[in-house]
């Protein structure tokens, strides 16, 4: 259900994106930290369902205020000219990595679990069987 | 919260995740065709866009309030006589120089560089297989001395204040940089405008070089106006 969901938000984003008219250039840098902020976010969103303290609250107040206030402070940098949105980068993209090592270490350990236990049955029928 | 509302919200955020990440990436490939690692030119890149959207967007309000002025002055014309034929006067002096568009038979003449390979016997010096700022003001000279009554090169309307001139591989009218090939488009009577290619004239000179020239008469030519102003500083009008 929350797959499927996704899925067709994605599809339906990626048609809509594809013919919607251009943005001016202008705002394109903001546009792209917003982004970059909203990912940020989704992929916390992810560790927090593995941790299973996801709460959808957060997750939506987190996924726009993120994307604001990542714009707010490219708008401030390029009025007092210090490229503020490049922090903005290191420190989403930084947290991005994070998240993604957390994720693949819970589920690498999920996986092992797995095997372990189908191993473990394995040896008992044996043991069983003799 | 059950999972239907849950997996609805995330629908619609993956939408609008998705949907920001094709404008962005729509826009990006639009505007930098070329991106390079110089974080200085790209910079400097995104500024010349920047600025030139600026002026598109300045242009289109210089346009509206053009079209404002100009109903403003026919609603003002209409009751008065002696006011619409000052109005008259107005549109009839600003397409003689150069500030409507207008549209009429004429010719176009594309001047384009030689196709002749540069590294052929027949050619003793480059110089000859390219159009130049000359060669550009020759053709007009010619085509104003056919009668041409408006010219506009590559989409530059000349006026009385028109230059041509060198600019390096490029030349430039009205202080745009224009490159070839050359689109001259001129409204007068056709048949006169098409005697440009006489044996003898100054097309002809141009063939025996190998640069390209294409005549073309037509019945219908439109040309846009002169898009800046002009300013008379040190003339002035003398009363008598």
């Amino acid at each position: 259900m929350v797959f499927i969901a996704i899925l067709v938000g994605c599809i339906l984003g990626a048609i809509l994106g594809i013919n919607a008219p251009m943005i001016s250039y202008t705002y394109s840098s903001y546009l792209a930290i917003a982004i970059i902020a909203a990912l940020d976010t989704v992929f916390g969103g992810i560790v927090a369902v593995s941790n299973k303290n996801f709460d959808l609250k957060i997750f939506i107040s987190g996924f726009f205020s993120n994307a604001v206030i990542a714009i707010l402070l490219t708008v401030l940098g390029q009025k007092l000219n210090v490229d503020i949105y490049l922090a903005a980068i290191v420190v989403f993209v930084w947290r991005i990595l994070n998240n993604i090592g957390i994720i693949r270490r819970y589920y690498l350990n999920k996986m092992s679990d797995k095997y372990n236990e189908i191993k473990n049955n394995k040896n008992k029928t044996k043991v069983v069987e003799k | 919260m059950n999972k239907t509302h849950i997996s609805i919200v995330l629908g619609i955020l993956c939408f609008i995740l998705t949907f920001g990440i094709s404008i962005q990436i729509k826009t990006v490939r639009n505007s930098n065709s070329t991106i390079s690692q110089d974080y200085e030119e790209n910079n400097l890149r995104a500024e010349v866009l920047r600025y030139k959207e600026k002026y598109d967007r300045k242009y289109e309000e210089l346009e509206r309030a053009e079209e404002e002025l100009e109903i403003e002055r026919q609603k003002a014309s209409t009751e008065d006589n002696e006011l619409k034929e000052l109005e008259e006067q107005i549109k009839k002096g600003n397409k003689l120089i150069g500030f409507t568009d207008v549209s009429g038979s004429g010719v176009t003449l594309t001047l384009s560089d030689s196709k002749i390979p540069t590294s052929s016997a027949m050619v003793s010096d480059l110089n000859e297989l390219l159009v130049h700022d000359t060669d550009v003001l020759s053709v007009i000279n010619e085509l104003k001395n056919a009668g041409a009554e408006a010219i506009s090169i590559n989409g530059q309307r000349l006026v009385s204040t028109s230059s041509i001139t060198c600019g390096g591989n490029i030349i430039t009218i009205n202080g745009e940089r224009v490159g070839a090939p050359f689109e001259i488009k001129a409204i007068g009577l056709p048949e006169q405008l098409a005697a440009l290619s006489r044996i003898g004239g100054y097309l002809s000179i141009l063939k025996d070089y190998g640069i390209g020239t294409d005549l073309k008469k037509s019945d219908y030519i439109q040309i846009s106006k002169y898009p800046k102003l002009i300013n008379f500083e040190y003339a002035k009008t003398i009363n008598k």
